[in-house]
């Protein structure tokens, strides 16, 4: 009996130390893509539509939804100022996420779903957190903020069956995607890209962005094939992006939601960025290189600069990927993000930086992750658009004479400074291709800046930082998108001595083995007692 | 002579010990993503795995000796006797197991690895004295100027806060994900409600530039307000965002 207890007690002392272990695990390696907002099907039991369920929900909407969607619901609450996308105007019939018909309103069920899940990219909050009955109780009041809710008492549902996806189907509908003209806002790549789309936003102003269709974790209403096939089917109401229902076939529009799926890519999150060493002579200084395939990229989500006034709320690039190779004398980074346009303007333009701490630290220690602080310096490198050939008019890159990235140091917002011309030893190079900027910057491993410049080591971590301006969203200075700290690692080649190790070990292995069978059976084991 | 089962118990402690790390491998995972409902699986953390498995063989080898009749049966199963057919196939397979195993564990212990950073910190560091003796200026006030207070306090907090720390004060605003020291879950009764209105006002006044070293000001995302928002809003902000998060904050101790 105590035995068992002490069993039981002991059983539990270590699961407590495993769960507190995962908490501490699940720190250190946030993977971004599994912390995405995901649409949720399943819908309960429906809650009648009574005026007292209406006069509950009104409660429910003046405690939660006010701040952002307004007191008479129509999307201009006092926190709206920090969002884009704006929060959702009730009085109109501006519902993206439907099951019914272009135009019409959508059913309560879409309603519960949106409700219950959230919609990532934007501000709306999954609130799966209140109780079924407070979500069917607000829906019930926020319908009575459209008449049209009214009229249509029961919407038509297009039916959605399930079709499985065949290589056939996703060529045909790449085709579709060409012959609907779809790229004519999604862009050639489905970067979100297309010429309507940039045309909308630059010289109407229009808040419409097109869909980047290659970042699955931002699809409104899911990303499964059958709620991508849902919007090509239903449209959203009052955006450009219309109906194909009668339009395309049923099989069509499956074939182009398969499609759109096999585009779509989860994001491929990482804590530390791997530098791998790089076999050829050259370390590849064209982004387009091949060799770039050879190294292993990590998509970086990225945040609007809210650290220091003024502060940018609506950031319109949110992730950047990047690849690293080094050899015996360089470091090469390939840095690459969506952008839907490349137009440069007098003072708004495209322009990456990459952060590092001065001196890769010794202790825990770092520089602050935003442009450091007057106890620990950063070095950055600032890669501008309209420095090279190419994109809107050039202006000559101050003091930074061959390459096209410019090289400071900061330790802090207020205190930074240009490296002398004799410093700026970071070269750059930068494309910009269907939507998406690929910029290249390489520098030597070490230079004689050893103040000002980090220098970098085989085998350590060393803190590394993001930041991305985007001009068409009149990104400037301090209104960017940033990243906290990061790691870069230049991965050591396996020494050929492992091999060694593993041969002496293996011999060991086998003569300590040959030993302890050949003892045993010299002398067997038996039993004393017989 | 011992019967069947248990000359091969030295077999039996080997199965145990691989299924014990196929458990804690792919299994437990699952296991504690349905029970700490997260939407991916919870890998177990390497040295965890090691003083499990360590443990493993050692229990192993325990119920191996527990009796000296097991004893002389886990190690005559190495001898060579006139035993089934399986039995000389498995001696085979441990005899060359064994050093490929030995090698194997020396060939993943000496080659580079990129291991993740180490990042302790400590989450509530203690509070400076010069916000020790601070009153909140509205927690005193009547109902009615309370209500508003919240009011307003809320409507701030959806402003300049919820982009981090979300609409429902849960940590999941839009921003969330990019910062890798996420923005704390003020629902969580580990955090707004274990401590003073004081703490908080000292949080959003000096933001993470403000911290002790031993709580990484350099990783933290939030940003000091000191030149942007009026002590008075700050205050606010702290009702509305205790009542956001439906948690009150710890009262002071009364000395009697």
């Amino acid at each position: 009996m105590i035995k068992a207890l002490k069993k039981g007690l002991i059983g539990f002392g270590l699961i407590g130390v495993w769960g507190s272990a995962f908490l501490v695990y699940e720190d250190a390696h946030a993977q971004a893509s599994h912390l995405f907002r995901t649409y949720k099907h399943e819908v309960p039991q429906k809650l009648p539509e009574t005026p007292e369920a209406v006069s509950e929900g009104k409660k429910v909407y003046e405690k939660r939804c006010w701040y952002c969607h307004g007191i008479e619901g129509r999307g201009d609450g006092p926190a709206a100022i920090t969002m884009f996308p704006k929060p959702r105007n009730f009085t109109r019939n501006e519902y993206k996420v439907r099951s019914t018909p272009f135009g019409s309103v959508p059913t309560d069920e879409d309603l519960f779903r949106i409700i219950t899940s959230g919609i990532e990219g934007t501000a709306m909050p999954f609130w799966s957190t209140i109780s079924e009955a407070e979500r069917w109780q607000v829906l019930y009041y926020v319908k009575t903020f459209n008449e049209q809710f009214k009229k249509e008492a029961t919407p038509k549902v297009i039916p959605i069956s399930v079709v499985a996806p065949t290589p056939e189907s996703v060529k045909r509908g790449e085709e579709l995607f060409r012959e609907m003209k779809c790229f004519e806002c999604h862009g050639d790549d489905a970067r979100g890209n297309g010429p309507l789309t940039v045309a909308l936003q630059t010289e109407w102003n229009m808040p419409y962005r097109a869909r980047d269709l290659t970042k699955g974790w931002n699809f409104k209403g899911g990303n499964r094939a059958e709620d991508i096939y849902r919007t090509v089917s239903t449209g959203f109401n009052e955006t450009p992006m219309g109906s194909y229902l009668e339009k395309l076939s049923d099989e069509d529009r499956w074939h182009l939601a398969h499609f759109v799926k096999s585009v779509a890519k989860d994001m491929a999150s990482d804590v530390v960025v791997k530098v791998k060493l790089h076999e050829g002579d050259q370390l590849p200084s064209e982004p387009l290189d091949e060799n770039w395939s050879k190294a292993s990229p990590v998509e970086i989500p990225l945040a609007g600069q809210i650290i220091a006034s003024p502060r940018h709320w609506t950031p319109s690039i949110d992730a950047i990927m990047v690849s690293a190779l080094y050899n015996n004398d360089e470091i090469a980074f390939l840095v690459e993000w969506d952008d839907s346009t490349n137009k440069q303007e007098e003072i708004f333009r495209d322009a990456v930086s990459l952060q590092f701490p001065t001196k890769i630290p010794e202790s825990l220690k770092k520089p602050y992750f935003a442009m450091g602080d007057s106890s620990g310096a950063v070095n950055l490198w600032n890669w501008k658009a309209h420095w090279q050939e190419g994109f809107g008019q050039i202006m000559e890159a101050p003091e930074a004479e061959p390459g096209m990235v410019i090289e400071m140091n900061a330790k802090g917002f207020k205190n930074v400074t240009t490296q002398p011309p004799e410093s700026q030893n970071v070269t750059g190079r930068g494309i910009y291709k269907n939507g998406r900027w690929k910029v290249v910057v390489k520098r030597t491993l070490k230079t004689e800046d050893v103040k000002g410049d980090i220098q970098f080591e085989i085998g350590k971590l060393i803190p590394v930082a993001f930041a991305v301006w985007d001009g068409s969203n009149s990104d400037v200075a301090g209104q960017k998108s940033i990243s906290t700290w990061y790691y870069v690692m230049l991965e050591k080649p396996v020494p050929r001595t492992v091999f060694a190790y593993v041969l002496v070990a293996i011999v060991m292995g086998a003569s300590v083995e040959m030993w302890f069978i050949a003892r045993l059976r010299r002398f067997p084991p038996k039993l004393e007692e017989q | 002579m011992a019967n069947k089962r248990k000359t091969f118990l030295f077999i039996w402690i080997i199965t145990a010990v691989v299924c014990l790390f196929l458990f804690l491998k792919y299994a437990s995972p699952k296991i504690f993503q349905v029970l700490m409902g997260k939407g991916h699986p919870m890998p177990t953390p390497s040295t965890l795995m090691m003083w499990y498995m360590i443990m493993g063989v050692l229990a192993g080898l325990v119920y191996a000796t527990t009796s000296n009749q097991k004893f002389v049966d886990f190690l005559s199963f190495l001898l060579p006797d006139q035993g089934p057919r399986i039995k000389f196939f498995l001696q085979k397979i441990i005899f060359v197991g064994f050093p490929v195993l030995v090698g194997w564990f020396v060939y993943t212990w000496s080659i580079p690895g990129a291991a993740s950073p180490v990042e302790l910190r400590i989450q509530h560091p203690t509070l400076p004295q010069d916000f020790e003796k601070l009153e909140n200026p509205f927690r005193q006030a009547d109902a009615d100027t309370q209500r508003r207070c919240i009011e307003e306090g809320k409507i701030l907090f959806q402003t300049y806060c919820r982009p981090c720390h979300g609409s429902k004060a849960d940590g999941n605003g839009p921003f969330a994900n990019s910062f890798r020291l996420r923005p704390i879950n003020f629902q969580d009764p580990g955090t707004i409600a274990t401590v003073v209105d004081n703490y908080l006002f000292w949080r959003i006044k000096e933001g993470g530039p403000g911290l002790p070293s031993e709580s990484t000001p350099w990783d933290s995302g939030m940003p000091s307000w000191k030149d942007d928002l009026k002590d008075d809003d700050i205050w606010k902000i702290i009702m509305g965002e205790y009542d956001t998060a439906g948690v009150m904050p710890r009262q002071r101790e009364k000395l009697e």
